[in-house]
């Protein structure tokens, strides 16, 4: 198979190739399911590069040294000679680096690459060395939309961005069997590949003569602030895209024509989502639900759901009652249950934690922390063996004493001047859910947004690698519905399933926290635990003849004897209405935990994209 | 080559606040946040074309001043009798990369040096090529921490004090810390924050004209980059001018007893910690009254520098943003009269 020969997304395939014509097209992203084609057709894209570019690939577990470049361990020991060994970004100037699963790499090599393309070139400030090599390339990138969001700034960089969908034509989907199992004309092949060379080359040639007007260039202003485009990016791509785009049509001139073919390839990444695509996307997720059989209030549920303006409102004309409702709706259905919706879900802000004084080895996406093993980004050298040499101050600790041990050739290197990499990577959390199922939660559906909180929350869990665990309180007692766990899809059962109904025993719900991260402390000692209590904070249950308010202070005194944990509140009590008691505040405070409300859990910069599409499959099950 | 700093679209905060660090290195540097693609390391890097010459000890590396606090080794000739001479060097924008490591950051034993020669010689890091120079960190809410700790210390001190390898070296570091980031890709350290002397917040331009000519001069410069230079260079010679002109000013810029009044009385409103604040205040407020060629300061340069000072130094609730603040300030500021 080859470039033309690739069936299909012929969006993608004109991104590549007006890129190919001109470099400033600034690259592309392809994202989509797996088993679109994404890394087939990224690859396919040294077919039509220009000659002797080259198209160098990023792979996931790549290395900062591997990535910046390092210190020649070779010539160093056979020369004395401080050498630099390239690393990819000094390799890729005039050609491409392929950022396959870019979503999964790890956040601070995209920053580097980010930084070093914005640059054109590459600054190297390590190990003793300094160079400067010229790096313009184009950054390719491929991912899968199931893995998590990947940060919008970054998205920002690229020229364009297009999604890949399964083709859903028989016809289509007919051909690509037949191309998989090598049965096209291969003598066709190779002609349509040629003519496609042909035309690029001949785009290559006449992009400099190309001619943009006045008008064009406002035309294109036009579009970006229609599409609401953020940050002056879009304009300078959208024009770079449409003359190329001229040039390869072998027109002229830059007209409307060319700028409105290229405008969904260049803007639809900057544009933050409206409203009423998210509302399509989640549809299909509705109707999930629907098919599950759950409990005839998921029609009040989903009417809340869709219209939280509304209820609101309404909610407003009786918040005075609004204190007592949880409480009398007890008295007079005491067995009453409900189990709500789930609401939206959204991207969640990023929430990290202080660097511990640990070393580790577990991985993750959370929190930094000192790395055991030889993974991890190099951060500085010492005299703990483990058997990850420091080349370059090894080096330098055996470099004085060279000609006093009579060095004749090669290096002399002694036990004494080893020195080993203390490295640093991040760690996932174990994160327990700690939520309040009593009945006031029913009031005004806040359970709906509460456990669309939670789980944006998960997703974020799953995304970061974090282990969770879910304990419920209501009625008279705490329980742990979700013990330690990996597996984000039970999660997501266990809160879709979670009833609402009578007292709030909250200081249940904090010492079987207590238990849970305590236990874990003994078993796993160095995992980080992190405690997430979602809650109004309107406990009128306790476990003892002692006030509620008491009880609550011991048990918090006691979760924060615990080493390695950390604490969220998220306080879903009705911040509108009269009878707020902020009580949750109080109980922030006194666990001395980061406070949010579910509104402030938003990232607000997510684009969107990416995210609804694991949504829908955590709610498959 | 660089686009033209004079060529840059509005965003005029930022590039005062920019100029202002030039005629005053004691401002102590900018922070710069905002959306993505609005021209911020543009700006930045454009800057070093601006820059004005500083006197340094010849064959320097630490570009010490002679004079002033000098590094171990120009102490060793002075104490030895040498004369030091002086020569003049432009002024510079060095850049920290994020993948710095803390080796080519502070300093280290020269390898090469040691083998062949088998003593022990001090190689300058970054931080010896910033002194008195712009130390620029893009992205600097991604610098790794640890390379963060490094950063803070010295420029704390003025002073990076080197003992490691066997070696022993003290140098000045004396540098102006321009940083650019997006707040969405995550917080930077109380620590660090309060390090910078300014703060400007960029969005990008709404209008559609700027935005157009923004685009027709980017396209102009990456189509033929010379003949761009070519027609900003006398707009750029005047601005280089203007700034060297306000440099040998600055001192001689009158701040009398009332102006200090109202600095402080605007500090104490917003009930701010410290007094870097009224210090920082005070010589944007002089930078820009020499830059406009007044006598002395006046409200209107008070108003403006305290606008650039304040805004990441008021006291937030937590989770609000930095900036967010900035209607407060305004209110405090509107009432602001020189008797």
């Amino acid at each position: 198979m080859n470039f033309s020969t690739f069936i299909g997304h012929d969006d993608a395939k004109l991104a590549l190739v007006l890129n190919a014509i001109d470099r400033r097209c600034g690259g592309v992203l392809l994202w989509g399911e797996k088993g679109t084609g994404k890394s087939t057709l990224a690859r396919l894209f040294k077919d039509i590069l220009p000659e002797g570019g080259p198209f160098v690939e990023v792979p996931l577990n790549i290395t900062e040294d591997a990535l910046l470049g390092a210190v020649d361990i070779e010539r160093a020991l056979s020369e004395g000679r401080k050498a630099f060994q390239p690393g990819v970004l000094s390799r890729a100037d005039g050609g491409v680096i392929f950022m396959d699963d870019i979503n999964l790499l790890p956040p601070a090599v995209v920053a580097l690459i980010a930084e070093t393309c914005d640059r054109g070139v590459h600054v190297v400030e390590r190990e003793g060395l300094s160079a400067r090599h010229p790096a313009r390339f184009i950054p390719l990138a491929a991912m899968n939309s199931e893995e998590g969001a990947f940060s919008p700034h970054f998205l920002d960089r690229f020229g364009m961005c297009v999604a890949l969908s399964t083709l859903d034509e028989r016809g289509p989907r007919i051909d690509i069997l037949k191309t998989a199992g090598h049965q096209a004309e291969a003598g066709r092949d190779k002609k349509d590949l040629n003519e496609l060379h042909r035309r690029i080359a001949r785009g290559r040639a006449q992009i400099g003569t190309v001619s943009l007007s006045r008008t064009i260039e406002e035309y294109i202003v036009s579009r970006c602030l229609e599409a609401g485009a953020e940050g002056h990016r879009g304009e300078i791509f959208l024009l770079y895209a449409a003359r190329a785009y001229a040039a390869y049509s072998g027109e002229a001139a830059v007209s409307e024509k060319h700028v409105d073919a290229v405008v969904p390839l260049v803007l639809s990444h900057r544009v933050r989502p409206r409203e009423e695509t998210e509302e399509e996307i989640e549809a299909p997720d509705h109707s999930e639900n629907h098919d599950c059989g759950e409990p005839p209030e998921k029609d009040r549920a989903g009417e809340a759901h869709g219209s939280a303006k509304e209820g609101n409102d309404r909610e407003e004309a009786d918040s005075a009652g609004d204190d007592t409702s949880g409480v009398e709706r007890q008295k007079t259905e005491p067995s009453k249950e409900e189990v709500f919706e789930t609401g939206k879900s959204f991207g969640v802000k990023k929430i990290a934690f202080e660097k511990d004084r640990l070393k580790r080895n577990e991985s993750g996406r959370r929190t930094k922390t000192a790395s055991f093993g030889k993974s991890g980004r190099y951060v500085t050298s010492g005299f703990f063996d483990n058997r990850d040499v420091a080349i370059d101050a090894t080096l330098r600790a055996a470099a004085p004493f060279q000609k006093g041990r009579g060095r004749d050739g090669f290096l002399v290197i002694r036990p004494e001047d080893l020195r080993f990499k203390e490295r640093e990577k991040k760690t996932g959390h174990l994160v327990v859910f700690v939520v309040d199922g009593s009945g006031s939660m029913g009031a005004q559906k806040r359970m709906v947004e509460t456990k669309g909180a939670v789980q944006s929350l998960l997703l974020d869990c799953y995304q970061k690698r974090d282990r969770v665990a879910l304990i419920v309180f209501r009625k008279d007692r705490a329980e742990v519905v979700l013990p330690p766990t990996s597996s984000f899809e039970l999660a997501a059962k266990r809160l879709r399933e979670l009833p609402v109904g009578g007292r709030t025993p909250l200081a249940a719900g904090l010492l079987e926290a207590y238990r849970l991260v305590r236990r874990t402390g003994l078993q796993r000692p160095r995992t980080r635990c992190l405690v997430v209590l979602v809650t109004d904070g309107r406990a009128n249950r306790s476990l003892t003849q002692e006030p509620i308010d008491r009880e609550i202070g011991r048990i918090t005194a006691l979760l924060k004897t615990v080493r390695r944990s950390d604490y969220i509140v998220v306080d879903v009590e009705d911040k509108r209405s009269l009878t707020k008691m902020d009580l949750a505040v109080r109980l922030a405070q006194r666990l001395d935990a980061r406070y949010f409300r579910p509104a402030d859990l938003k990232s607000e910069n997510l684009t969107g994209m990416v995210r609804e599409a694991k949504t829908v499959q955590m709610s498959n099950d | 080559m660089i686009f033209p700093f004079t060529a840059i679209v509005g965003q005029d905060e930022m590039k005062t606040a920019l100029v202002l660090n030039v005629i005053d290195p004691a401002i102590g540097g900018l922070l710069i946040m905002g959306e993505k693609g609005t021209a911020k390391s543009t700006a930045v890097r454009a800057l070093a074309e601006l820059l004005p010459e500083i006197e340094v000890v010849k064959g320097c590396p630490f570009g010490c001043e002679s004079g002033g606090f000098l590094c171990s080794s120009c102490r060793e000739r002075v104490e030895k009798g040498d004369q030091i001479e002086g020569t003049w060097q432009k002024m510079k924008v060095v850049e920290l990369p994020l993948g710095v490591t803390e080796d080519r950051l502070v300093g280290t034993l020269d390898i090469e040096h040691a083998l062949k020669k088998g003593e022990k010689k001090f190689e300058p890091g970054l931080l010896a090529a910033a002194n008195r120079n712009f130390l620029y960190v893009d992205e600097v809410n991604l610098l790794e921490d640890h390379i963060v700790d490094l950063l803070l210390d010295s420029a704390a001190m003025g002073v990076n004090t080197v003992e490691r390898e066997g070696i022993s070296f003290t140098h000045p570091a004396r540098f102006i810390l321009v940083g650019t980031m997006n707040p969405e890709e995550g917080e930077l350290r109380p620590q660090l924050l309060d390090r910078f002397g300014l703060c400007v917040r960029v969005v990008s331009v709404r209008d559609k004209a700027p935005r157009v000519e923004i685009l027709r001069r980017r396209a102009a410069f990456d189509l033929d980059p010379e003949a761009f230079m070519k027609d900003w260079q006398e707009e750029q010679d005047r601005l280089a001018k203007d700034i060297t002109a306000a440099r040998q000013r600055r001192d001689g810029v009158e701040a009398a007893d009332p102006v200090l009044d109202q600095i402080v009385s605007t500090t104490i409103q917003l009930s701010l910690d410290g007094h870097r604040a009224d210090i920082v205040i005070l010589k944007a407020a002089r930078a820009l009254a020499a830059l406009r060629g007044r006598k002395a300061v006046g409200a209107d340069e008070i108003k403006e520098a305290a606008m650039l000072s304040l805004a990441h130094r008021a006291k937030r609730l937590p989770f609000e943003e930095i900036g967010a603040e900035k209607g407060k300030i305004e209110q405090v500021l509107s009432g602001l009269r020189i008797a």
